[in-house]
C-alpha cells in the first residue's frame, strides 16, 4: 500500500502546534494534508474542540454512525507534547455508535505527545476500507498497511505484536482496537498501550467500521512554545504544584479509587443499579486502600505526569488469578463493583483486563451487566435466554461470562451490545425504568441524587451523561475550587440552589481542558489562570482566564449546535426515571435534583432556546455565525 | 453549659462525646493505627498564642485518652491534622469535612493517607461527635 513522503514544511506562526493535520481516505488509500485555517487555532485550541470544527465544515450530520461517511477524528492540542503536567492526552471523535449524536473522548497514555513529535497535530479518517489496515506514522514517512493477520487479536496481543514488529531500535505508540471495535460493538472502545482508553460514546466502533485495526507511531521531533523561558519557570511550578496536592497524593497512593471510600459517605456511589443507598462493607472490600494492599504491584503514569495515578496489579491465585496489568480506575471499581453488589476485588481486576483486551468501556460494560442482572432477578429474562448464564446480584464470574458474549456479540450479548437504550427497547416489559442512560450514553459512577449539579451536567453534557466533559465532579464534591474563575468553594451536594450557574461554569472552563488537552484530574489541582497561562507560554495567544471561559463557551456552543443537527432537543436533556427515584437509606436518602428548576436556569443562563438550541445571538457573539446560519436560517 | 474551644474542658467533653457515639463506636472498631492529633495554628488577635493541640488517643472505636499538647508534642502522634481557628470552627460548626478540607489544603495531614480513607466514615462520626459540644469560639 502507498507510502507517503514529507508534507509541507511547519507552517504555523504560533507555538504548541505541529502544524499538520493529516487527511487519511481509507477508500482510496490517499493520505495528504488537510488545511486547517489559523482562526481556527485561538478560537477553538485543538482537541475535542477543532475536531467538531472540522466535523462542521466538511461532513453531514445526518450521516448513520458506523457508514463509509462518517469521519474518525484524532486531534492532540498546543500543549500535548510539552512537558507541563497532564498533557499527554489527545481526543478521538465522530459521531457516536452509541448515541447517534457528537461523540468524543479523551484519553492519557502516550500516543498524544508521540503523534507531535511527528510533526502531526491531529489525523481526519475518511471513508472505509473494505479489508482491516493498519496505519504507520515514522515521522515523515505514513503508511496504511494490510491488518489481515492483525484482524482478531486483542489489544494486549496486537499491542505486543506491533511493538515487536515496529520497536527494534525504539518501541513505537500502539493505538489499537480488540475484538469489541471490530465486531462494531456500540461501546467499544480504542486502546493506547493496554493502559489507556477512549472509553466513552464507542469510538472503537466507529474505527472498526472503517476497517482500521490499529496506528503506530514513533516520532523524533519537538514540541516548541512562543516563550521558553517563561515556559521552563512555569512548568516547575505547575510540576510541583501537581505533584504536591493532596488529591494528587491520594490519587498517587492508592488510584482514583480512593473515590470508592470518599464516595460511599457522601452519597455518590451508585449501588445495585442505581436503586440503594449506601453500603460500606462493599466499599471497604472493593476501594482504594483494599486494590492497593492487595493486588498493586507498581504505580503507572502517564507520559510528563507527576501525580502516577494508574495502577499496575496482579491476581496470584484463585479463580481470578491474572498477570501483571493494567489495573481497574474508580469507575471500574463501581461498575463490576457497587453496581452489580460484587465485591470481589479479583473479579473486577479479571473483569477490568477482559474490557481491556476486547476494548469495552468499562462503564458502559457495567452498566449493560447490571442492566441484564435486574432484569434477570425481574424474570424479563431467564436462563434459556442468558444460554444457562446465572446473573444473580453479586455474580462476578457471570458477569465476566456475559462480557464474552457482549464482545463477540452472541446471545443476549448481541442485544446488550448496543447499549441498554437499545436493549430496554428490545426487552421492553418495563425494563426502561431500570436502563440508566441520558441520550444512550450509560451513566459514569457518580450518583446525582448527592450532588445535583452532577444531575444538571449529565442532562446538559454534549455526549450524554458524562463526568468528565465538565469539572462539575471536582468543584461540587469539594476535592477543588477555583474562586478567581468565580466558583464557590463550598457548594452542598444535595442542593440545586446556585447549580446552574456552577455548571456552566464547570463546562466553559472543562471544555477547553478537552481542547488542550489536559487531564482533568491534574485540572484539579491547579489554578484557572494556570491553565490560561499555559496556553499563553505555549502558544504566544494573549491568552487569559476570560479569553480560555469564552473559548469553552463558544466550543460548548459549537458541539451543542452539532448535537442538535443530529437530533438532539430540549427533551434530550433529561435524567433517568432510577436516578429521578428517591433512596431509602444513605446519606442521600430523600435527595433527589430539582429538574424543572436546574433546566430552566441552566437554559437562561447559556442561553437556550424552548427547543434547546443555542439562540441566534448567542452564537453571533461567541463568533459563530455559520452555525447561527446552519440553526436558524 | 458551654467550653471554649480550644481548652482543657473542650478536650474532656469532646472525649465524652466520642465514647458516647455508637456511631463511632461501630466505625472506628477496628481502628488500631494510633492517636490522632489537632492542631488550631496561633492567632493572638484572639487571644491563642501558641499553637494548641488536641492529642485523642483512639483506639478500637474508644478514645483512651484526650488531651491538650503543644504542637511540638502532637507531632509525634501517627497521624496530625493542622489548620488555622478559622479552619477548625468551620469543621465543628459541620461548615467544612474534614477530608474535603485536606484535599483544597484548607487542613494540612501528616500520616497515611489510605488509612484516613479507609476510616472516613470514622472521621465523619469524629466531626458528628464535636458538633454535639455546646461550644462558645474565641472569636465570637
Amino acid at each position: 500500500m502507498g507510502c507517503v513522503p514529507v508534507f509541507e514544511e511547519r507552517s504555523c506562526l504560533v507555538g504548541g502546534y505541529a502544524g499538520k493535520v493529516l487527511e487519511v481516505d481509507l477508500g482510496t488509500g490517499k493520505i495528504e494534508a488537510l488545511p486547517v485555517k489559523e482562526e481556527y487555532k485561538i478560537k477553538f485550541l485543538g482537541g475535542s474542540g477543532l475536531a467538531a470544527q472540522i466535523f462542521f465544515d466538511l461532513f453531514d450530520t445526518n450521516v448513520d454512525p458506523l457508514s463509509y461517511e462518517n469521519p474518525l477524528i484524532i486531534m492532540t492540542g498546543p500543549v500535548v507534547g510539552t512537558q507541563f503536567p497532564g498533557t499527554s492526552r489527545f481526543a478521538v471523535c465522530g459521531k457516536s455508535p452509541l448515541t447517534g449524536i457528537w461523540g468524543e473522548g479523551t484519553c492519557g497514555g502516550n500516543f498524544g505527545p508521540e503523534l507531535k513529535f511527528a510533526g502531526i497535530d491531529g489525523i481526519v479518517f475518511k471513508g472505509a476500507s473494505s479489508t482491516p489496515v493498519y496505519l504507520v506514522i515514522e515521522d515523515d514517512r505514513i503508511e496504511i498497511r494490510d491488518a489481515k493477520d492483525l484482524w482478531g487479536m486483542d489489544n494486549y496481543e496486537v499491542t505486543d505484536f506491533l511493538k515487536e514488529r515496529y520497536g527494534k531500535e525504539r518501541k513505537p505508540k500502539v493505538l489499537s482496537i480488540g475484538p469489541a471495535g471490530e465486531n462494531l460493538v456500540r461501546f467499544a472502545s480504542i486502546c493506547n498501550d493496554k493502559g489507556d482508553f477512549i472509553g466513552r460514546t464507542g469510538m472503537g466502533a466507529l474505527m472498526g467500521s472503517k476497517k482500521l485495526k490499529a496506528l503506530v507511531v514513533k516520532g523524533t521531533k519537538k514540541v516548541e512554545v512562543s516563550y521558553p523561558e517563561e515556559y521552563a519557570a512555569l512548568r516547575k511550578l505547575l510540576v510541583a504544584k501537581s505533584r504536591d496536592a493532596v488529591v494528587a497524593q491520594s490519587f498517587r497512593s492508592m488510584g482514583t479509587d480512593t473515590g470508592m471510600d470518599l464516595g460511599m459517605m457522601t452519597g455518590d456511589v451508585p449501588i445495585k443499579n442505581w436503586s440503594i443507598g449506601e453500603e460500606f462493607q462493599l466499599s471497604a472490600n472493593l476501594g482504594g486502600p483494599s486494590l492497593t494492599e492487595k493486588y498493586l504491584t507498581r504505580n503507572h503514569a502517564c507520559s510528563f505526569c507527576p501525580v502516577a495515578c494508574k495502577r499496575m496489579v496482579k491476581v496470584d491465585d484463585g479463580a481470578f488469578k491474572t498477570e501483571e496489568g493494567p489495573g481497574p480506575e474508580y469507575e471500574t471499581c463501581a461498575a463490576f463493583g457497587t453496581l452489580i453488589m460484587n465485591d470481589d476485588l479479583a473479579g473486577v481486576i479479571k473483569a477490568n483486563e477482559w474490557c481491556n483486551r476486547y476494548g469495552l468501556d468499562t462503564i458502559s460494560s457495567g452498566a449493560a451487566v447490571a442492566f441484564a442482572m435486574e432484569a434477570y432477578e425481574k424474570g424479563l429474562v431467564t436462563k434459556k435466554e442468558t444460554d444457562g448464564l446465572d446473573l444473580t446480584w453479586g455474580n462476578i464470574q457471570g458477569a465476566i461470562e456475559l462480557l464474552h458474549k457482549i464482545a463477540k456479540r452472541e446471545g443476549i450479548g448481541a442485544i446488550l451490545s448496543d447499549g441498554t437504550r437499545e436493549a430496554a427497547k428490545r426487552l421492553g416489559k418495563g425494563s426502561e425504568e431500570f436502563s440508566v442512560e441520558v441520550k444512550g450514553l450509560e451513566a459514569p459512577m457518580h450518583d446525582p441524587r448527592g450532588f445535583h449539579g452532577m444531575g444538571l451536567a449529565y442532562m446538559t453534557s454534549i455526549r450524554g451523561a458524562c463526568h468528565l466533559m465538565h469539572l462539575c465532579l471536582g468543584v461540587e464534591q469539594g476535592i477543588t475550587a477555583y474562586p478567581e474563575a468565580g466558583f464557590q468553594e463550598n457548594y452542598v451536594g444535595q442542593s440545586s440552589e446556585g447549580k446552574a450557574e456552577m455548571v456552566k461554569l464547570c463546562e466553559d472552563l472543562g471544555v477547553p481542558c478537552n481542547s488542550l488537552v489536559i487531564c482533568e484530574f491534574v485540572a484539579w489541582t491547579l489554578s484557572a489562570n494556570d491553565l490560561g497561562e499555559m496556553v499563553r507560554v505555549t502558544t504566544g495567544f494573549d491568552f487569559s482566564l476570560k479569553e480560555l471561559l469564552s473559548c469553552g463557551e463558544r466550543t460548548w456552543l459549537l458541539k451543542r449546535g452539532l448535537g442538535n443537527m443530529m437530533g438532539v432537543t430540549r427533551e434530550d436533556d433529561r435524567l433517568p426515571e432510577r436516578i429521578l427515584t428517591p433512596l431509602k437509606e444513605g446519606t442521600a436518602a430523600g435527595s433527589i435534583p430539582d429538574v424543572e428548576k436546574l433546566l430552566q436556569e441552566y437554559y437562561e443562563i447559556r442561553g437556550l432556546d424552548k427547543e434547546g438550541r443555542p439562540r441566534k445571538e448567542a452564537l453571533l457573539k461567541a463568533g459563530l455565525g455559520d452555525l447561527a446560519k446552519r440553526l436558524h436560517g | 453549659m458551654a467550653f471554649t474551644f480550644p481548652s482543657v474542658e473542650w478536650v474532656e467533653e469532646y472525649k465524652k462525646q466520642i465514647n458516647l457515639s455508637e456511631g463511632y463506636k461501630k466505625a472506628g472498631a477496628t481502628w488500631t493505627a494510633g492517636a490522632v492529633a489537632l492542631v488550631t495554628s496561633a492567632k493572638p488577635e484572639i487571644g491563642l498564642n501558641e499553637d494548641v493541640g488536641i492529642w485523642l488517643d483512639l483506639h478500637q472505636g474508644v478514645c483512651r485518652e484526650a488531651k491538650v499538647v503543644t504542637a511540638e508534642e502532637a507531632q509525634k502522634a501517627p497521624f496530625c491534622i493542622t489548620g488555622d481557628y478559622a479552619r477548625w470552627k468551620q469543621v465543628v460548626k459541620k461548615e467544612l469535612e474534614p477530608v474535603k478540607g485536606m484535599m483544597q489544603g484548607k487542613l494540612k495531614l501528616k500520616g497515611d493517607l489510605p488509612t484516613i480513607v479507609r476510616y472516613v466514615k470514622a472521621s465523619q462520626e469524629l466531626v458528628e461527635c464535636s458538633t454535639r459540644i455546646d461550644t462558645k469560639f474565641l472569636d465570637e
